[in-house]
């Protein structure tokens, strides 16, 4: 649906490209704002590389659990437009009004149609690779990329169409049968093949096998034996015929067609028009149906009867063969007419002989071999003498010779006047015929017939040398002077070529159809003949020719007559081309293997009959020799899923479709690829079985995964007991090209080690070799302490060298330890830590586009706006900015939905659709009908609990009428089938055993409040974490436990009553709390998108911790950047600001926050707004070691900036000779246990400030690991290109300062150089780290939401939740969340503001549902309730004494009505009879 | 008590100029760049067959200062110039070159004499030729008996 441009503006649409966690944010974020939103993802499913994760650190939540519910929301939000296999080609436009082109590749099925049952994967033969499982197992050629895919449909994959099927004249789908063959579907292989050829018996015998030729395993070794494939499947066919794959004919139509010749050409005609419905007559001249296939073919090589059955075949359609009747003799064109044929097929042959033109050719004994074989084949008598010579190099004259061998000649000689080389019988007919004794003369060619009494004696010929090449290619025989010889022989047998008989076709009103050499006069195309409604093809058009190319004029004649009977142009869209072949890779690994043995009569039995020699393959070999096929077009159109489709879903001829999208803002989010392994020679990937990456390896892991979570390596699936990671496998490696460092691969090698461990029930040694590890996020610093130091995982600090296989499959890994010793450690596995790369499609789209990019390709912003490129309205989120992990991703995706939404903002609501339910089901006072649906969750839950006797045990409980189980109760198709069983079943309550209902409960609801039922009316057993999980080894117990959890659920759910949530009118303002430089973007943010802003800062001056900074790593101007900032805040007419103000109160709920603001002097304001973004900053820890307030020398990294920035400090930093910069001051420390995330990145940019700005200076790092994460590695290496020095030191054997007169001793031990060296220094710099600002703690009381043990605030979901708080409307963003930079404090407050207009954009939300009641008449007034209650929600009148709840605010947690002791509170959803139902049941 | 005292006994000064020289030398260029990953000496054939010899130290001494440590060091001189530290290293510094430079400047310093060079490389290209010879004296063994046997041929070689 292309949207239309507003006049003069803005489209309120977005597009999205990439559809990864980054997209569907993005999606989400924008289309809760007021948008529409297109989402263009290149793969079939939305989900990205999060959805092939196991799990996510810090919180080892399972990534598809948390994931899946997404994929839902985005895939059924009314206002995302989801594009599947679509790609971007082309941005044009400006911010408001782009035109993007879109190219939706074809999945080859109609997705509208496809119901994702599966039939058709059953159906494929085909197996490919399966790339979401990280190529360790392999999935078919139509695929869905993993069951909770979004949309829920299937994909074909193809590749060039391979080359057996384009080197075929009739087109026929080789791979197609062959993988048919291959799966043991031999009568479905046949059935395949006559689609395009009624003659698989005789083809499969006499056909010259162009696909064989085309096909590519003949490059490696040898082409598979396709011809005696279908050979091999005819004749089954005849042994095993099944009626239910027989072709069946459409509706009889009355046209007749006359169809002169019943050879290939004329058959095949026949077969297809008869099919079509028409009355088809066959006109042929001889005794015998068939053409040059019965009387030119030799029996031994077409025995009779194969001919006959598939002659009959096409005869039981319909067809009528009249023998004996000749055109010409018999009937004239006109007779056809007048006998009512409306069209008329011209399949003659070419069955005359060509003359020798030698003296003596009219002899007695001097045949034609055409004519030989025909009087043998029609069973007459024929001349046979002792001494045959047979002139020609064709299959005729082959065919003639091993005739008469078998006819009992003594000597067979054929005379071939050029060599071997050049001969066009097929090769295995000349051995053939050498093996049974037939002699050949190359280079021989006949002057004269010698004759004696009018008989032939013999021959006399002459010997031919081959000169340059003539027309047709081949060399041109040459006579060499005087080299007569003579072969006696009483039979001499012409084979030089035959010509169509068409003399009686050659004058009259038929004149014009006979051309040159006799030959019939066909477009070549159509093979219509300048006579209209008559149409020509086969030998008689072409000359002598093979029987496929006639069949491929046969099928073509009939889709010409078919158009000419119904008036439709002959040429129209037929594609008369042929395709070009192809030339594909063969993979590396595979290996050689020939093709199977023919087995044949021998020789000598041969010649004693005219049995068939060649035996055909038994169906091992059979099998055997498809299993050779390449499968190069990938799926083999063997069009079993078109069969298997109920649905009628498989298109296997759709085309792409090319879309132009007019949208105001465009999103890139096309994420990132994991670096080619491969490329890694040394580390041995491609090269072992057991070497895999961490994509693997989580693959590995997963539950859903290949090994269904045991971890085994792929060589021998063995349980490693070694398990070695390497880490900076193509990053921070100039070699591959990737300088920087990949940001995620040192926690995700963490998670998948401690994973692992867990997973695994013997010993497991897991050592992760890495360089520096860069814990440098939230909470990462204490999950690494943790898996080393709680789960033993060892952590080498080396640089892998290289890896080599020792037997049985181990690996050895070669890598110096840091005192110098070289270490060969040996593993059972090696993970590789790959690094991350922007995706390709991103650079094409990019140079397309004009976007700037980085030398390594990616979108990196060139000044400090969040997520913006060089181009305005065009934004970019995740890992195409630079490589990040899933927080930093969801963050920037939030924040370009927020910038995106500046640019649309005008046109916000105009483009959306609303959400119609339908009316609900009235359930008052009617019996509880009660639906049951368990979950497989694929194996885990289905792997330990019995599901199928869970359901049986749910079908017998009261008030259930219905039961079933799911492989996923979440996927979508099972949300479809939800909704049809509540109206089939009339079901007034749902209740789902699957998992937690934290994570599906909300799906769940909104799936039966679509199926018109109240979303209150449902329950939920959590089966997987109660049961499957915690009793994993205890399937029967587990088992009983689900009934147990089942039962209750149920007895509840017949209790359950429908509740309601009503609106509850939103302020569309918003205050941010903190003016540093999150809370000034925040607030110009929100005034952006034209929302009011109150911003509140403590202090006199707004700038944070920005005014103490003067630079940034990225090369920002921050003085530049506030004073920027500033001026738009002050002079915007939105944003209010507040100073040296104070946060007394807040009271309210989303949408509906009041706050009383101090102002001084006791002076105070109350504001309303709809929602809250805290910011609220960090300040710079103050040291207390390394003489920090002792000694002026020694100052902050901070304080040194601002000395480098020409403010005064207490040394005069241009005199400075020698720098010592101490990284870790205070931080990853007992007490200051995590990593302050930014010091590395300002010691690198300080260190680079004093090199550039004072070269003579000398800087000396101390660091324990260097965290310059990212694309932030540049600086590292540029210091050090600078000439600073880095010294490692150990948190045990920190560097010891002594402070003198001429500076300060600084003495380190250097565990490279395994000695101490001392530096003198005339200033000390610390990174001292970061702490929550001060205010932090009060913010936190006042809004009742957390912060973590390190004093910074806790947001809802570490992962995809990351700018949330659990309390609805309330939002954080900056240091006060976690340590971090300027540009990334800058992103999180946008994201923040992403979030929180999906709150204020609404005039309205809902609130109620399963919230607190008081009951009037027995409450008492006492207020314990008010006391408990967390959230302010239930107040006490001090005049009535009664309590009341304000519904928008409570939580529906339940502790007041827990501790109220007149009974007066009940919880709705939660009532005493419901709990009481569940115990009772349980009792 | 003195820091310099309470680390005890060897404690190097940093000297941070020599970097510098080493760096402005034709193959010294990329010295700076290291960042001590030690996959030239995981590498090193030298490294192999003697523990004291790693390429990341003696890059570690240079950019330290300690010229003289580095200079008169036997270590010097053990290297075969095979390249695999150059060809594995990830930030390029071009180990091999350095060492040239190093031995280049042992020379001008008068820590070895020129005629040592002249001696070094004559035993060079004693040892290659001695390489080629054992190994052609291994394939005609093998020729001739059609399979390698390390065991029967090293006799050989040795005499």
């Amino acid at each position: 649906m292309t949207q239309p441009a507003k006049p003069n503006g803005t489209t309120g649409a977005a597009l999205v490209m990439g559809a990864g966690i980054a997209g569907m944010q993005t999606a989400l974020d924008l289309a809760e704002s007021g948008f529409y939103v297109y989402l263009v993802e290149k793969s079939p499913s939305i989900g990205g590389v999060m959805a092939r994760l196991d799990k996510t650190f810090p919180t080892n939540d399972c990534a598809m659990c948390i994931l899946s519910p997404k994929l839902v929301e985005c895939g059924r939000h009314l206002n995302i437009e989801t594009l599947t296999n679509a790609e971007v080609l082309s941005i044009d436009g400006e911010p408001g009004r782009f035109r993007v082109k879109v190219v939706q590749h074809s999945p080859y099925i109609d997705r509208s149609r496809c119901t994702g049952c599966g039939d058709c994967e059953k159906a494929c033969p085909v197996s490919v690779t399966n790339e979401y499982e990280g190529g360790l197992i392999q999935r078919k050629a139509v695929f869905r990329p993993f069951p909770q895919a979004y949309p829920n449909a299937f994909t074909i994959q193809k590749a060039e169409r391979p080359g057996c099927q384009v080197s075929c004249p009739a087109g026929v789908h080789a791979q197609g049968y062959v993988a048919l063959v291959r799966d043991g579907k031999f009568n479905e292989a046949v059935n395949l093949v006559k689609r395009h050829n009624p003659l698989p018996g005789i083809c499969g015998r006499v056909c010259h096998h162009p696909c064989e030729a085309g096909c590519r395993r003949g490059v490696l070794d040898e082409p598979v034996a396709i011809c005696q494939l279908k050979r091999f499947i005819a004749d089954y066919e005849n042994q095993h015929p099944d009626a239910g794959l027989l072709p069946v004919p459409s509706e009889p139509r009355s046209e007749r067609v006359a169809i002169v010749g019943s050879g290939p050409a004329g058959l095949t005609a026949a077969h297809f028009l008869a099919l079509d419905g028409y009355q088809v007559t066959i006109f042929e001249a001889l005794p015998v149906a068939g053409g040059m296939l019965a009387v030119g073919i030799p029996p031994y090589r077409l025995p009779k009867d194969i001919l006959n059955t598939e002659i009959a075949a096409i005869q039981r359609l319909g067809v009528e063969i009249r023998t004996n009747t000749a055109l010409g003799r018999d009937f004239d064109l006109s007779d056809l007419k007048e006998q009512g044929y409306r069209a008329v097929f011209l399949a003659l042959g070419a069955h005359r002989d060509q003359k020798l033109n030698i003296p003596g050719e009219d002899a007695g004994g001097v045949l034609s071999g055409v004519e030989f074989l025909r009087d043998f084949n029609l069973g007459r008598q024929v001349q046979v003498g002792q001494h045959v010579v047979i002139i020609g190099g064709g299959n005729v004259a082959i065919d003639a010779a091993r005739t008469a061998r078998r006819l009992g000649s003594q000597s067979v000689t054929i005379a071939y006047r050029r060599s071997r080389q050049e001969m066009p019988a097929a090769a295995h007919e000349v051995e053939a015929a050498l093996a049974e004794g037939i002699g050949i003369e190359f280079l021989s060619a006949p002057v004269e017939v010698l004759t004696r009494d009018g008989r032939v004696h013999a021959l006399r010929c002459q010997r031919m040398e081959l000169g340059p090449p003539d027309a047709s290619g081949r060399r041109r025989p040459v006579p060499v002077p005087g080299s007569e010889y003579v072969i006696p022989a009483d039979i001499v047998i012409a084979a030089i070529g035959q010509v169509p008989e068409t003399d009686f076709l050659a004058q009259g009103e038929t004149k014009s159809l006979v051309g040159r050499w006799n030959l019939l006069d066909a477009d070549r195309d159509t093979l219509a003949t300048p006579i209209p409604g008559v149409f020509a093809g086969g030998d008689a058009v072409t000359g002598p020719d093979t029987v496929i190319e006639a069949i491929a004029a046969g099928r073509r004649a009939a889709e010409s007559i078919c158009r000419y009977l119904q008036g439709v142009d002959l040429r129209g869209d037929r594609d008369f081309s042929r395709p070009e072949l192809t030339v594909g890779k063969i993979p590396l690994a595979q290996a050689t293997q020939g093709r199977q043995p023919m087995p044949e009569l021998p020789v000598d039995a041969r010649l004693e009959s005219f049995v068939e020699v060649e035996l055909g393959f038994s169906t091992e070999q059979a099998v055997a020799e498809a299993g050779r096929c390449l499968d190069c077009g990938i799926c083999a159109e063997c069009l079993e899923c078109e069969r298997a489709c109920k649905a009628k879903a498989v298109v296997h001829d759709m085309t792409e479709t090319e879309r132009e999208l007019e949208v105001g803002a465009v999103v890139l989010s096309p994420g990132f690829e994991a670096s080619d392994a491969s490329r890694l020679f040394p580390l041995g990937y491609g090269r072992f079985r057991n070497v895999v990456t961490s994509v693997e390896f989580e693959r590995i892991l997963s539950a859903s995964g290949p090994y269904e979570g045991h971890v085994v390596r792929p060589s021998d699936h063995r349980v490693p007991k070694r398990i070695a990671f390497i880490q900076c496998a193509g990053s921070r490696d100039l070699k591959t090209g990737a300088g920087y460092c990949s940001s995620v691969c040192c926690m995700y090698a963490i998670k998948e080690a401690v994973i692992a461990k867990e997973h695994s029930t013997e010993e497991l040694d897991i050592t992760i070799f890495y360089m520096d590890m860069r814990a440098y996020g939230k909470d990462f610093e204490k999950y690494y302490l943790r898996a080393r130091d709680e789960h033993g995982v060892k952590f080498v600090r080396a640089r892998v060298y290289d890896v080599s296989e020792t037997p049985p499959g181990n690996l050895l890994l070669s890598y110096a330890a840091e005192e110098g010793t070289v270490e060969k450690g040996e593993f059972d596995l090696v993970v590789l830590s790959v690094g991350l790369q922007p995706s390709r499609d991103l650079v094409q789209l990019a140079s397309a586009t004009g976007l700037a990019m980085d030398e390594y390709g990616y979108l990196r912003p060139s000044g400090p706006e969040p997520v913006s490129t060089s181009h305005p309205g065009i934004f970019v989120s995740g890992a195409a900015a630079s490589p990040k992990d899933i927080p930093e991703t969801v963050v920037e995706a939030s924040a370009a939905a927020a910038a995106a939404a500046e640019v649309l903002s005008p046109q916000r609501w105009k483009l959306v659709k609303e959400k119609e339910y339908p009316p609900e089901r009235p359930v008052q006072n009617r019996r509880p009908r009660i639906g049951v649906f368990v979950c497989h969750c694929g194996i885990n839950i289905g792997g330990v609990v019995r599901v199928p006797e869970v359901v049986e045990y749910a079908r017998g409980l009261p008030n259930v009428v219905y039961a079933e189980e799911n492989l996923y109760t979440c996927s979508q198709d099972t949300q479809d089938r939800i909704k049809e069983l509540i109206a089939q079943h009339d079901l007034n309550r749902v209740v789902v055993a699957s998992c937690s209902p934290r994570t599906h409960e909300p799906l769940f609801q909104q799936t039966i409040r679509e199926g018109g039922l109240n979303p209150y009316l449902f329950e939920m057993a959590n089966i997987r974490d109660q049961c499957s999980w915690v009793h994993m080894h205890e399937p029967g117990p587990a088992t009983a436990k689900s009934k147990d959890l089942v039962r209750m659920a149920v007895a509840k759910a017949r209790l359950i009553e429908p509740l309601y949530r009503t609106p509850v009118p939103v302020t569309q303002r918003a205050l941010v709390i903190g003016g540093g430089v999150a809370g000034i973007t925040a607030a110009l943010g929100f005034a952006r998108q034209g929302f009011q802003t109150y911003l509140v800062e403590r202090e006199e001056r707004l700038g944070g911790r920005l005014r103490r900074l003067a630079f940034t790593l990225e090369g920002d101007d921050v003085g530049a950047l506030l004073r920027r900032l500033e001026m738009e805040l002050r002079s915007h007419p939105l944003v209010e600001v507040y100073t040296s103000a104070n946060i007394e109160s807040i009271e309210g709920f989303v949408g509906n926050f009041r706050t009383r603001l101090g102002l001084g002097n006791g002076a105070a304001i109350e504001l309303e707004h709809g929602a809250v973004v805290v910011a609220t900053g960090g300040t710079e820890r103050t040291p207390t070691e390394y003489l920090y307030g002792q000694d002026d020398r020694v100052v902050t990294l901070t304080q040194l900036e601002r000395m480098l920035a020409q403010d005064p400090g207490p040394v005069a930093v241009d005199q400075v000779k020698s720098v010592v910069m101490i990284g870790c001051v205070g931080s990853r420390e007992a007490g200051h246990q995590y990593c302050s995330r930014v010091c590395c990145s300002q010691l690198m940019k300080n260190a680079l400030l004093l090199k550039e700005g004072h070269p003579g200076a000398e800087v000396v790092v101390l660091y324990r690991d260097i965290r310059t994460y990212g694309l932030k590695e540049d600086a590292y290496r540029k210091a050090r290109e600078l000439g600073v020095t880095f010294i490692r030191y150990d948190e045990q054997n920190k560097p010891v300062l002594e402070a003198g007169p001429d500076g300060i001793q600084v003495v380190t031990y250097d565990p490279v150089l395994g000695g101490h060296v001392v530096i003198a220094a005339d200033l000390v710099a610390l990174a001292a780290g970061v702490e929550p600002a001060p205010g932090a703690r009060q913010v936190a009381q006042t809004l009742k939401v957390p912060l973590n043990e390190d004093g910074f605030f806790l947001e809802a979901h570490v992962k995809l939740r990351p700018v949330d708080f659990a309390t609805d409307g309330v939002f954080v963003a900056g240091i006060c969340h976690a340590p971090k930079t300027v540009r990334e404090s800058m992103a999180q407050a946008l994201a923040a503001v992403g979030r929180a207009v999906t709150v204020i954009a609404r005039d309205s939300i809902d609130a109620g549902g399963p919230v607190a009641g008081v009951s009037q008449a027995r409450c008492s007034g006492c207020k314990t309730c008010e006391e408990v209650c967390q959230y302010q929600a239930i107040k006490v009148d001090p005049d009535k004494k009664k309590a009341t709840v304000e519904s928008a605010l409570c939580k529906g947690c339940g502790s007041c009505a827990a501790t109220c002791r007149c009974g007066a509170i009940t919880l709705k959803g939660f009532t005493d009879e419901q709990i009481l139902a569940e115990v009772v049941a349980l009792s | 008590m003195s820091v310099m005292e309470a680390q005890g006994t060897a404690i190097r000064r940093l000297d941070p100029r020599f970097k510098y020289r080493v760096a402005a030398r034709p193959g010294g260029e990329n010295i700076k760049a290291c960042f001590a990953c030690g996959v030239c000496t995981a590498g090193c054939p030298v490294a192999e067959i003697d523990e004291a010899y790693n390429p990341r130290r003696i890059i570690r001494q240079v950019l330290l200062g300690l010229e003289e440590e580095v200079l008169t060091s036997d270590l010097l001189w053990l290297c075969t110039t095979c390249f695999t530290c150059y060809a594995h290293c990830p930030q390029d510094v071009k180990f091999t070159d350095i060492m040239g430079v190093l031995r280049q400047m042992a020379v001008e310093q008068g820590y070895v004499h020129p005629t040592f060079v002249g001696r070094l490389e004559a035993m060079d290209e004693l040892c290659q030729r001695l390489r080629r010879d054992m190994a052609l004296v291994l394939l005609k063994e093998k020729t001739q008996a059609g399979e390698f046997d390390a065991a029967r041929v090293w006799p050989q070689v040795a005499r």
